[in-house]
């Protein structure tokens, strides 16, 4: 564990969502500073992306606190965590299919005339300027995004969430609908927003993804927060084995250690 | 989910049904507050006059006409010829109207006056009250059963009497039929069945008058006045692109009527005779300013009185079969063609009962002032669109 | 167009010229809404040669665009609505409802309970008010039911259907009302009720300016920007086009001449002195309810593609979780766009109770069928996210040419029915078939 003078960029607390009776997410605490990447890793149903709406305003937590820059915030819907600078990725990228890439780029923060009237020359300029750093091909910007390959959204998606000042990101999967060259440019964009000085939350599959590119590694299991490790600390296979058997690996017994082994 | 929205569902049924029954609740009270308490004195069916007691089921008491025109003259009559008067208001339900049957006859009605709700789902209360040997009015509707008297307007005559009156005024030329709903025997069959016995039919075969709108002339969804509007602004553009004039309209009633009027208007064409039926404020209005020409009028008050006479003389015991109206008791324009003695009528079912039949009044410009002086219509309300020269009954 | 993924940015979009469709891509005109113009000229054509050539008259023509008038303002809000993936029943209710009100308030209530007697100057502007306030609460609430309560707007507005018809009841008595203010009747247009010859050509010129000066700043601003420029020789086809098409329709509005009865009493009354040989020709140019609609049409379009709330609810429409996820207050958009329907059934109310002069009971009934007809015909999709607002007019346009030219031809109700309904399935099948066509 890192001990900071300075109070982290985010620090999550006792956070609990329930679904009816499932706990998806149960009494997590997680803290995340600026200029670093976590990965969050975890089985299907682990709670990741759960814990990660509750910080986007997509699902409020039923108990728990949020604190920015060691200040408790109150995050109940996407407006309020935009308003903290939290802008999100997700995995299904939550694009409305039906309007162009400016349209969405600017969705709930179009910029406007000085009549109130949507100034979409102005956005369109600044979506061609945004895209042409992250996909320089990209020229469909009058199309609906419907028309768009899957690089060419998960674009527009990640463009989105860059464009506005973020200082806390969140990347739910953003490789997974992705070719080789284009995951190479997306883990070449997080470094250089890292070395912006922005927090990032990364949530991955990919246990490569997140050994590269992370600093600390939270290992979730069934709602639970298995451990939080530095990345120096542990090698992938002992990540593996904590992804799997939802313990710490000093706490697994020799047999199922040896189980994994020969499951692997 | 689905059972949420189930109880949903429910409660917006309810609120909507309590929303109209104190509504309803609202029209009825004045009804039942006027009417006397209710004699618990005799039940036998066949008591004097004097101790008649005669109840009324209106199946609703919301169109204007009944508690404006009906329920009064039942009333005097019977109260001027020593009866009670009692009635309920069931509110459009066939379910209230069976209640209100029962409550009538615990109360102690010695006749039974019954508007229906519905001409067939009436019958179990009808055979309460044969049960208890309370003799029954079918009131300006049918009901299907062979024990009853029927009281109402003649519905042939009533189209015959529009068309009497406009080929009286354009006896050949160009005609318009505006039909009302083609679903509605009344507008497909009765009232084009008047109109040919007005000789229509026969002027038509005889090339004196060529019907502008094909043979059957162009019928109204639902008798609705906007669509009624369009149809006939279509047929002015096309009858102009002809070359031709409109000489007459036959509308079949009041809501088509107002229609043609109002495209008459739109159009600036003038105004051809135009005939309707039922009445209705706004197109009395339009007859008192030259707008449309005869509406015919089936006179309320004349059927409310025949009703309550009626009823009192089977209070007394008279066959149905051999029952007369009074003298002078309802207007002679009014009083039934056959005569004021019942008689004989066929329902559709095959049912044969005794009848009323009464005679609608055709109103023009000259002799509005009968509706005024029924009380059917204010001399204000009637003229207040005159602008011309205004007829005898705004004067 | 699937095949011109990433050539060299600037000049993607612009695929070979040499097919008509090319041609017609350049203009970057919208290809659905043309071929919904070419549908409707052929309609009309069609019936001009079944009446034997009577039917493209001026006369027939503004009857037709009047009659259509009233569900074509509605259609251009149920588009939004249906857009939102929700629905409104209670249209023709509420048209009931407003109609009825604008009759009694002129009738009863502004000369008996507020003492405002029928010369009180803009009275009618007092009663339209009230009309338009009183759409926008029913709409209001409704919209409050289905967007914060969450009943499906399916229910809500079904319920409002029949809950509204039965307040006209009791406002009304059960009976006609008749008897408005003259100028509220002008809102009905007909011979008197338009905007005459000379106004109508002054609409015509500024709708050419308008389009001008449209095309110009478009230009103007994709240089700025540096985008790709529409051919020049597109930019001038498109303005003349427009142009012709603006000023044809407000010479074809000028031809219609006022009824010479109508032209002759006047003559009288205002003393004009006797005839011209041939009679007097008046011309009527555009009626109001159709000034009415062409603002309506313009304005709803600038609130669908210029504004926040438009933008917002095509984005719901196309996925609802992206709308709410990009922070977009997704409740007050549904909610507003009810409130916008109650406003402009409180104008088709005001259009439909100003050609009656006056209130039935029944004004308004089966609007909503006619009105959401006009709006899928138009090409709105129920799946949400899809349709515009001229569709949605031109639809209303489709389904007026088919009601009155069947009546002009002397078909009967019966037989409109059964085409308005074939045209209705046919019309949305050759849009679906089209979209899956070109989606795969």
């Amino acid at each position: 564990m890192t001990t900071v003078a300075a109070p982290p960029l985010v620090e999550m607390r006792g956070v609990n969502v329930a679904f009816g009776g499932v706990h998806a997410v149960e009494d997590v605490t997680i803290d995340l500073q600026a200029g670093e990447v976590v990965g969050l890793v975890g089985g299907n149903g682990a709670g990741k992306s759960t814990l990660m709406r509750v910080l986007s305003g997509a699902r409020p937590a039923d108990s728990g606190e949020i604190r920015i820059d060691g200040k408790p915030v109150v995050i109940t819907n996407p407006r309020d965590a935009k308003a903290y600078n939290i802008e999100t990725i997700y995995q299904t990228l939550a694009l409305a299919d039906n309007i162009d890439a400016p349209a969405n780029l600017f969705l709930g923060r179009e910029l406007t005339t000085r009549l109130g009237s949507l100034d979409d020359s102005s956005m369109e300029a600044e979506t061609r300027k945004v895209m042409g750093r992250l996909n320089p091909n990209f020229t469909r910007f009058a199309l609906p995004v419907k028309s768009l390959s899957g690089g060419q959204r998960q674009a527009v998606a990640i463009a989105r969430a860059v464009y506005f000042n973020a200082r806390i990101l969140i990347m739910d999967e953003p490789t997974a609908a992705l070719g080789p060259a284009e995951t190479a440019s997306v883990r070449d964009l997080i470094r250089q927003l890292k070395g912006e000085g922005i927090g990032i939350f990364l949530v991955s599959h990919d246990i490569h993804d997140v050994f590269d590119l992370s600093e600390r590694i939270a290992v979730m299991y069934h709602g639970r927060i298995v451990d939080i490790v530095d990345k120096a600390d542990v090698t992938p296979d002992e990540v593996l084995g904590m992804i799997i058997l939802g313990k710490r690996p000093k706490e697994a017994s020799q047999t199922e250690l040896a189980q994994l082994e020969l499951g692997g | 989910m689905s059972i949420r929205r189930m109880t949903a569902l429910t409660l917006g049924a309810v609120l909507v049904l309590a929303a109209c029954s104190s509504g309803g609740g609202a029209t009825t009270a004045p009804s039942t507050g006027a009417s006397a308490p209710a004699s618990a004195a005799s039940t036998a069916p066949s008591a004097s006059a004097a101790a008649c007691t005669v109840a009324v089921s209106w199946n609703n008491y919301q169109q204007p006409r009944w508690a404006k025109n009906d329920q009064p003259n039942i009333k005097k009559t019977v109260e001027d010829g020593g009866g009670t008067y009692i009635d309920a208001d069931a509110n459009l339900s066939n379910e209230q109207q069976l209640t209100d049957i029962d409550t009538l006859i615990s109360k102690g009605a010695n006749v039974l006056i019954l508007l229906a709700q519905d001409t067939k789902a009436v019958l179990p209360g009808l055979q309460k009250a044969k049960d208890a040997g309370i003799p029954v009015i079918a009131y300006d509707r049918l009901i299907e059963d062979s024990s009853i008297l029927y009281i109402t307007f003649d519905n042939v005559a009533v189209g015959k009497a529009e068309a009497e009156a406009v080929l009286a005024k354009v006896p050949e030329g160009n005609y318009v039929l505006i039909k009302g709903d083609p679903g509605d025997p009344n507008a497909s069959t009765f009232l084009p069945q008047g109109w040919d016995d007005a000789g229509l039919k026969a002027a038509v075969d005889s090339g004196k008058i060529t019907i502008l709108n094909g043979p059957d002339g162009t019928f109204t969804d639902a008798w609705k006045t906007e669509k009624a509007q369009q149809n006939m602004e279509a047929i002015i553009d096309k009858a102009v692109a002809d070359g031709t004039k409109i000489d007459a309209i036959l509308a079949e009633n009041d809501s088509t009527a107002l229609g043609v009027a109002a495209a008459l208007t739109a159009k600036s064409y003038g105004y051809p005779p135009l005939s309707g039926q039922d009445g209705d404020e706004a197109n009395l209005q339009n007859v008192a300013a030259g707008i449309q020409y005869v509406d015919v009028w089936k006179n309320a008050n004349e059927l409310g009185k025949a009703a309550g006479a009626a009823a009192l003389e089977l209070c007394k015991g008279t066959a149905m079969a051999s029952l007369a109206l009074p003298d002078g008791l309802v207007e002679a324009s009014v009083a039934p063609a056959a005569g004021l003695t019942a008689q004989p009528f066929t329902t559709p079912d095959g049912n044969t009962v005794s009848s009323f039949i009464l005679q609608p009044t055709p109103l023009t410009a000259e002799n509005l002032n009968l509706a005024v002086d029924g009380g059917w219509i204010t001399k204000e309300k009637l003229c207040e669109k005159v602008t011309a020269t205004p007829p005898a009954a705004c004067q | 167009m699937t095949n011109v993924a990433d050539t060299a940015p600037g000049q993607a979009q612009a695929p070979p010229r040499t097919s008509i469709r090319g041609l017609i891509a350049a203009t970057e005109i919208d290809l659905r809404l043309f071929g919904m113009l070419v549908a409707l000229a052929a309609l009309l054509l069609t019936f001009n040669i079944l009446s034997g050539g009577k039917f493209f008259h001026p006369t027939n023509m503004v009857t037709l665009a009047v009659q259509a008038s009233g569900i074509a303002i509605i259609a251009t809000g149920m588009v939004l609505v249906i857009v939102s993936r929700n629905i409104d029943l209670s249209v023709g209710s509420l048209v009931g409802i407003i109609a009825m009100t604008y009759a009694l308030l002129m009738t009863e209530i502004l000369p008996d309970v507020l003492g405002l007697p029928a010369d009180f100057p803009f009275r009618w502007v007092i009663a339209l008010g009230m009309g338009i306030a009183l759409g926008a609460a029913i709409g209001g609430l409704q919209g409050f039911i289905i967007a914060y309560i969450g009943v499906p707007s399916f229910i809500v507005t079904l319920g409002g259907l029949l809950t509204i018809r039965g307040f006209v009841w009791y406002l009304s008595s059960g009976a006609a009302v008749s008897g408005l203010d003259r100028d509220f009747q002008l809102i009905g247009g007909g011979a008197i009720g338009s905007i005459g010859g000379p106004a109508t050509w002054v609409v015509g010129i500024i709708g050419s300016v308008a389009i001008i000066g449209l095309l110009i700043n478009g230009r103007r601003q994709r240089r700025r920007f540096g985008f790709p420029l529409r051919p020049m020789w597109a930019e001038v086809l498109l303005g003349a086009i427009g142009c012709i098409a603006v000023l044809g329709v407000a010479a074809f509005a000028n031809a219609n001449l006022w009824p010479q009865g109508l032209a002759n009493r006047i003559a009288i009354e205002q003393n004009w002195g006797p005839a011209p040989a041939g009679g007097w020709k008046i011309p009527t140019g555009f009626p109001y309810p159709i000034m009415l609609l062409i603002g309506v049409t313009l304005v709803m379009t600038f609130i669908a593609n210029r504004r926040r709330f438009g933008r917002y609810v095509y984005a719901y429409g196309g996925n609802p979780d992206a709308a709410e996820l990009a922070g977009i207050n997704t409740r007050w958009t549904i909610l507003k766009t009810y409130v916008l329907m109650g406003v402009l059934c409180a104008l088709a109310a005001a259009i439909a109770s100003a050609r009656l002069n006056g209130a039935t009971l029944d004004v308004g009934q089966s609007y909503e069928l006619y009105v959401i007809a006009a709006a899928v015909v138009g090409g709105t999709s129920f799946a949400g996210g899809i349709g515009t607002i001229p569709g949605a007019v031109l639809g209303a346009f489709v389904l007026a040419s088919l009601a009155y030219g069947l009546s002009f031809i002397g078909v009967n109700s019966p037989g409109q029915n059964i085409v308005a309904g074939i045209v209705l399935i046919l019309a949305v099948g050759f849009d679906t078939f089209n979209r899956r066509r070109s989606s795969s």
